[in-house]
């Protein structure tokens, strides 16, 4: 119930016209939280193996915060998605950031609600996922992306909802 | 002389640029680990029951939607997966979601940094696919459906 409570409050907010600041979603140990950092690829900021573009879009981003801390950016503001979206654009550029940090004992995550071309850049919502999801499927809505994904589709059509095959939900 | 000193500084600034990107980098440390695929936010956050055949589908959607995916290790400790063995890529990797949920056994080189434990697998040792049957238990996560 928890579960479908925040997902559900994650949908509306993403798409209620409204002023960019974090709003909190309910989960434990959330922050709202706002600061400057650089965009960085995760895997490139470990292992110094550093593809152009921080791999343009096909890569885990994070934020190096001025105290020289990387956090991972695992949620952006649409259901079900994370936020290279979002940031790829400013990939090696400082934003302002603007979203919760997830403050748990099994690691710290932030999920980014808003963010801006530090220190003055407009203002956008994190929600370019379902976006960019939309425009590459002839403008279906973004809202549902995940029930009408061609590869959510077809991995859940060959395997079942459970992951395996012939194993369906009347088995519960 | 002048024309000297300029090579000097240019020198210097190239070592310094060197340097400077050699310490983003930190040391690796060869490990394996034993555990299951799953999606790393549902799975910290608590928003849901996030193991096994019960939350099997939501992972498959936070997968194709970049979210990052970890191994849930029997050790407890959860290693977020930046690279598949040859698949230097990790946002919507077409061979994570087709090992979503699956227990694994992977060798790898891990890196820690500011709490997380992040993971370059180099090889799939092991792949029992999905053994943990949560959904007589927890249904359909989250909608049941």
């Amino acid at each position: 119930m928890k579960a479908i409570a925040i997902i559900f409050a994650v949908a509306v907010l993403a798409y209620t016209p409204g002023g960019f600041a974090a709003e909190k979603w309910g989960i434990d140990g959330e922050e709202k939280a706002r600061f400057e950092a650089k965009v960085v690829d995760i895997a490139c900021e470990l292992s110094g193996n550093c593809p152009a573009n921080c791999g343009g879009g096909k890569r885990q981003l994070g934020l190096l915060r001025d105290d020289g801390s990387l956090l991972l950016v695992a949620k952006n503001f649409d259901i079900f998605a994370g936020g290279t979206a979002d940031l790829i654009a400013f990939c090696g550029k400082r934003i302002v950031a603007d979203g919760l940090l997830i403050k748990s004992p099994k690691m710290p995550l932030f999920a980014l609600q808003f963010k801006r071309l530090a220190p003055d850049g407009k203002w956008s919502r994190a929600n370019k996922f379902a976006k960019d999801w939309s425009k590459a499927n002839g403008g279906k809505k973004g809202a549902r992306w995940f029930r009408n994904d061609a590869r959510t589709k077809n991995e859940i059509s060959a395997n079942g909802v459970f992951g395996i095959p012939g194993l369906k939900p009347d088995d519960e | 002389m002048k024309r000297i000193l300029l090579r000097a500084m240019m020198a210097g600034l190239f070592c310094l640029a060197a340097t400077s990107h050699a310490s983003a980098a930190t040391a690796a440390k060869r490990i394996s680990v034993t555990g299951e695929i799953v999606d790393t936010w549902c799975y910290v956050t608590e928003i849901m029951f996030a193991v096994g055949t019960a939350h099997h589908q939501c992972a498959i959607w936070c997968a194709a939607g970049g979210i990052p995916v970890s191994i849930l290790g029997d050790d407890g400790k959860l290693y977020v997966v930046l690279k598949l063995e040859d698949d230097g890529t990790n946002v919507a990797n077409p061979a994570i979601l087709k090992i979503q949920t699956h227990k694994v056994t992977v060798n790898g080189d891990l890196f820690e940094r500011d709490g997380v434990k992040y993971l370059f697998v180099t090889q799939v040792a092991d792949d029992q696919g999905i053994v943990n049957l949560t959904h007589a238990e927890y249904g359909i996560q989250p909608f049941g459906e």
